[in-house]
């Protein structure tokens, strides 16, 4: 398996894409890092905001970061490949 | 009240004001048609008023999203029950059913939302956050 990136996953504690994308991650056994940004306080969260919408261009969840890849929204063909599961 | 002025309802949920029907009364439980929320109505200074039924809870809801699917003739799948949970969280978390996909706190944004009450479905075939589908 090709972790050589650190993998970091942008999330809503409340949305179910965002928990899929995590349960996915789980059952593939892939180590990530993961920010549920709703539940960060007020000025972390601005400035994770920030990022995500400059990343996307967006303030949609979940986005996955592997290396230089972002993957937004559950998509599991993308993570595969961006994983090489 | 002159019999040719409709008289309307204020909906505390979509904040909109729906048509008084014939046959209601003060105590009456009606279901609001723009947002399917169950309402104790009654009358107040400024008019009549809604009040929540079972403000809060999953019953609340559950019983709002499956009113407002009714009025719509829209659909739901197995995403529906992670969308509960999630909606649960956000009362628990920020005081309201809010989107439980989106970061915005604010009243056009409780469940269903303004652009689903606006035709999103018909539009994009589902709801952002994938609870309501148009029938297939
Ligand atoms: S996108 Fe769907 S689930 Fe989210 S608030 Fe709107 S209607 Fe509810
Ligand atoms: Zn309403």
């Amino acid at each position: 398996m090709a972790e050589k990136h650190k993998i970091i996953v942008y999330a809503l504690s409340t949305c179910p894409y965002c928990k899929r994308t995590k349960r996915f991650l789980d059952a593939h056994k892939v180590v990530y890092e993961h920010v549920d940004v709703d539940l960060l306080d007020d000025s972390k969260q601005d400035e994770v905001l920030d990022k995500v919408e400059k990343l996307t261009g967006r303030k949609s969840f979940p986005v996955v970061i592997v290396g230089t890849e972002i993957i937004v929204g559950h998509d599991e063909q993308k993570l595969k490949k961006a994983l090489n599961i | 009240m002159s019999s040719s002025q409709v008289e309307r309802i204020y909906c505390p949920v979509c904040l909109a004001k729906f048509k008084f029907s014939e046959g209601w009364s003060e105590g009456s439980v009606v279901v609001c048609p723009i947002c399917g929320e169950r309402l104790t109505i009654s009358k107040s200074a400024d008019g009549w008023v809604g009040d929540r039924i079972d403000k809060g809870t999953e019953k609340e809801i559950r019983d709002r999203i499956d009113g407002f699917a009714e009025i719509r003739g829209y659909v739901f799948n197995d995403v529906k029950e992670d969308i509960v949970e999630g909606l649960m969280g956000k009362y628990k978390r920020f005081g309201d059913f809010y989107c439980p996909c989106r970061m915005e706190h604010v009243p056009e944004y409780q469940c269903p939302c303004k652009p689903t009450r606006g035709g999103d479905v018909e539009k994009n075939g589902k709801c952002h956050c994938g609870l309501f589908w148009k029938k297939a």
